[in-house]
């Protein structure tokens, strides 16, 4: 009863007296905290977004007429052997995210294990990762000059000098040069990551798996894998989009020449170099699609593969309801 | 519930918004200028023209309009002028050594109320059109890569091309409508950049003039000392683009060739079998790099390193602009050493070399009358008093000038400039870079790379890639429906 003359009050209210009551206070207060984020992600994120997309349907340059091209800049970017060839290259470094998971997963499992000089170790390989990406590209053109860095490392292994290939010129392994820097880059900062996950796994588990035999190898295959999965999916799905749009490693090293420059690369040229705004925005755009695309695939492919632990939660939800279905029923028959 | 119903009218309001964004800027961004510019400029032209013949009484009042180029006698006129103009420039190096402060000190010596404020900006070409694009960024910048069509937006004439062609070389590079939009700072000879004490180690006695003395050349250094024949500083990429400046004049003796001709040949890349031409000025590129006359690996040439490289003689020669002469010469102990030699190829048996502005002085169209007057006087002086463009070791800009002795080499030669594109035409050129994307002159450094990278690997024989080219630059014509004549 209270309750009923209490909202009976409220909308007898004019709006200035709602303004002022504790409600329309508690709304302002948020609309104001809001406005602030919600206003920078619209103007930094949503309009640029918007306008390169209208950008897409024009010929133009950054300054100068522009003409309306309607879908011509998107076929030609399915025409054009350069903008998908590029895509073929993001092949290797989705290759190297996969080598640079396994790496850090398999290091995050052991360090998290009790190892003398753990934490050291941890330092040591998470240190790439503060390093800033263009710093690195000139780190890895030295490395890998001619008699320089990498191949006076192998000399002192004992390779001679006229066996070694040249790591940058030679196109068969030039790519794989590439993604070895961004997988030395980005390595450390997935271990992290998994080490936090795998910290959260309830120790218990562990000493009840071990009671009952299971190996070291068995206690990550059924303790810790699944207890990380959320984390796998997340990296994964970053460093697979991360791959499609590779950029700083080919542009500082390489500057994307010599058949290493990647879709981001050969997007920055059509758009600086050739002023072709409206092309490269529709590269842009497609770029997207994709990206979107294989996220998409990419939880599908998840949601299969945990499939197993999800279909109890499914069954069991389903017997739920139908309990419920049928309890709600004898009432109603009653 | 009520946090995923306001973000969806957030959504919807910011969709709506952008598309009216978009809707009202296509509107509004391509007819503004030219019908509103125009009539602008011609007024400011009436007034000038008026003072003109009044010999110029009106030195104390700026007001009186903005005089031409060849109205302003340095030293003489608005030396009372009072006015602060801002100044956009690419040379870093320059105003980190304290040439730009000394020069401007030196104005103020003549000029003391005209205070000069000057901004150094790495990555000029990029960064200035986007200042240009927002309308406020000073008085005078160096021109960027803008299509001469669009100069009266941007900025105001500086004379008559008839009149600034008596006071200055190179008064065509933003020639638009019989005005000039710009004055270059200083001028390139296009030559090839080479070691003495190595040409003398090697045994070569005279400069090579043709293609073929040129990779024998190459050749000898290889045979019989230890430097690099030709280093092509693959790796910073424009050093590539360098080779495109001697597609005009240098291959082929014509002056209209690079503005006129060109985008309408049919054929531009095919053998003329005489040694000259497009075709074999890239092929000696692609011969060297064949016949390993080149270093040993492309991919991870060093452009700082090479200057001190040339300067020790480990390196034979490079195919640079004569701006680079001074940082070679800089870069080591053995600065004399470093000679400058015309292109190696030979029209007729005459050489010719190309000589061209650097980037060049432009006045913002939207600036005040005082600070243009005060900016007009401000690049007068330069070119004429600063001696800039000699320490540089230029070629002279201000007519009858002095040049620099590293120009000795070019005695032999006969040096033109372009003549500028047809009435009507002049954004031709750019365009048919645009569309062929083989941007000549114009940061084209993949396609010369990929030269350099079918020669080494073996992937694609030259033929082949000249016959791409002519296909890209058919396709462009086509697209453009610009008139190709045999």
């Amino acid at each position: 009863m209270a309750s009923e003359m209490m909202t009976g009050k409220t909308q007898k209210r004019s709006l200035g007296q709602w303004a002022a009551s504790r409600d329309g206070q508690k709304v302002f207060v948020m609309i104001a905290f809001m406005i602030i984020p919600l206003l920078l992600l619209f103007v930094f994120t949503y309009l640029p977004f918007a306008e390169m997309f209208g950008f897409s349907f024009y010929n133009m340059k950054y300054i100068g007429a522009r003409k309306f091209v309607g879908l011509k800049n998107y076929v030609k970017v399915f025409q054009r052997d350069d903008c998908f060839g590029a895509l073929k290259l993001s092949l290797y470094y989705m290759a190297g995210s996969v080598v640079q998971l396994a790496l850090s997963l398999y290091l995050a499992t052991i360090l998290s294990f009790k190892v003398t000089g753990g934490n050291l170790f941890k330092g040591f390989m998470f240190f790439p990762f503060l390093i800033n990406g263009i710093a690195i590209g000139f780190i890895f053109k030295f490395f890998y000059t001619r008699g320089f860095v990498f191949d006076t490392v192998l000399q002192w292994c004992g390779f001679e000098l006229e066996n070694l290939p040249y790591w940058l010129k030679d196109q068969s392994i030039n790519n794989i040069s590439l993604v070895g820097t961004s997988v030395w880059r980005y390595f450390g900062q997935n271990m992290v990551l998994f080490i936090g996950a795998i910290m959260s796994v309830d120790a218990e588990l562990y000493e009840a798996a071990m009671l009952d035999g299971a190996n070291r190898f068995q206690q990550f295959r059924y303790i810790i894998l699944p207890g990380i999965k959320t984390i796998i999916t997340l990296n994964v799905i970053l460093s697979i989009t991360g791959s499609l749009s590779a950029f700083e490693p080919p542009y500082v090293i390489t500057s994307g020449a010599n058949g290493t420059g990647t879709y981001f690369v050969i997007m920055h040229e059509i758009a600086h170099t050739q002023q072709k705004v409206g092309l490269a925005s529709a590269m842009a755009i497609v770029l997207l699609m994709i990206i979107f695309a294989a996220t998409i695939l990419q939880k599908l492919f998840f949601k299969y593969v945990f499939k197993g632990a999800e279909d109890e939660d499914l069954n069991a939800s389903v017997k739920r309801d139908k309990k419920l279905a049928k309890l709600a029923a004898r009432k109603a028959g009653r | 519930m009520k946090l995923k119903k306001v973000l969806a009218v957030t959504l919807a309001a910011a969709m709506t918004l952008s598309l009216a964004a978009c809707g009202g800027a296509e509107e509004t961004a391509p007819a503004a200028p030219a019908v509103e510019e125009t009539p602008a400029d011609s007024t400011e032209t009436d007034t000038t023209e008026p003072a003109a013949e009044e010999e110029a009484p009106a030195a104390d009042e700026a007001a009186a309009g903005v005089p031409s180029y060849s109205q302003v006698n340095v030293g003489e006129d608005y030396t009372n002028l009072t006015a602060t103009i801002k100044w956009l420039h690419h040379k870093t190096d320059r105003a980190e050594d304290g040439t730009i402060d000394q020069m401007i000190a030196d104005f103020n010596a003549v000029y003391p109320n005209i205070t000069v404020e000057a901004e150094a900006i790495t990555d000029y070409a990029e960064d200035a059109l986007l200042r240009l694009s927002t309308g406020d960024w000073g008085d005078i910048m160096f021109i960027p890569a803008v299509d001469k069509s669009e100069l009266q937006n941007y900025f105001m004439p500086i004379d008559t091309l008839e009149n600034l062609s008596n006071e200055i070389n190179f008064a065509n590079i933003w020639e638009f409508g019989g005005q000039s939009y710009g004055v270059p700072y200083m001028a390139n000879a296009q030559g090839v950049l080479y070691n003495k004490a190595v040409f003398e180690k090697a045994g070569i006695t005279t400069l090579p003039k043709t293609p073929d003395e040129f990779i024998a050349a190459l050749q000898a250094i290889k045979d019989n000392t230890d430097a690099i024949p030709l280093y092509t500083n693959y790796a910073a990429g424009w050093t590539m683009g360098a080779w495109d400046a001697y597609i005009g004049v240098v291959s082929n003796g014509d002056a209209t060739y690079m503005n006129q001709k060109f985008v309408h040949t049919a054929e531009p890349f095919k053998d003329p079998g005489d040694g000259t031409g497009i075709y074999n000025l890239y092929k000696i590129l692609f011969d060297a790099v064949e016949k390993g006359l080149i270093e040993d690996d492309y991919t991870t040439t060093d452009w700082e390193g090479c200057k001190g490289m040339i300067n020790r003689g480990e390196i034979g020669t490079m195919v640079l602009g004569s701006w680079a002469y001074a940082q070679m010469v800089e870069a080591g102990d053995h600065g004399e050493d470093i000679g400058y030699m015309p292109f190696p190829m030979s029209v007729g048996g005459t050489q010719y070399a190309l000589a061209g502005g650097d980037y060049s002085y432009g006045i913002n169209v939207n600036s005040s009358d005082e600070n243009k007057t005060a900016a007009m006087v401000f690049i007068k002086w330069m070119t004429e008093e600063s001696g800039w463009c000699f320490n540089e070791g230029g070629y002279t800009v201000q007519k009858g000038g002095q040049n620099p002795d590293m120009y000795a080499a070019f005695d032999g030669a006969t040096i033109m400039s372009d003549e500028p594109a047809l009435a009507g035409e002049e954004t031709f050129l750019n365009d048919m870079n645009a569309e062929s994307e083989l941007s000549f002159n114009a940061g084209g450094n993949t396609k010369v790379q990929s030269i350099v990278e079918a020669a080494a690997t073996g992937s694609q024989s030259y033929d082949d890639i000249m016959q791409n080219w002519t296909m890209v630059w058919n396709a462009a014509q086509e697209e453009l429906g610009i008139e190709v004549n045999n």
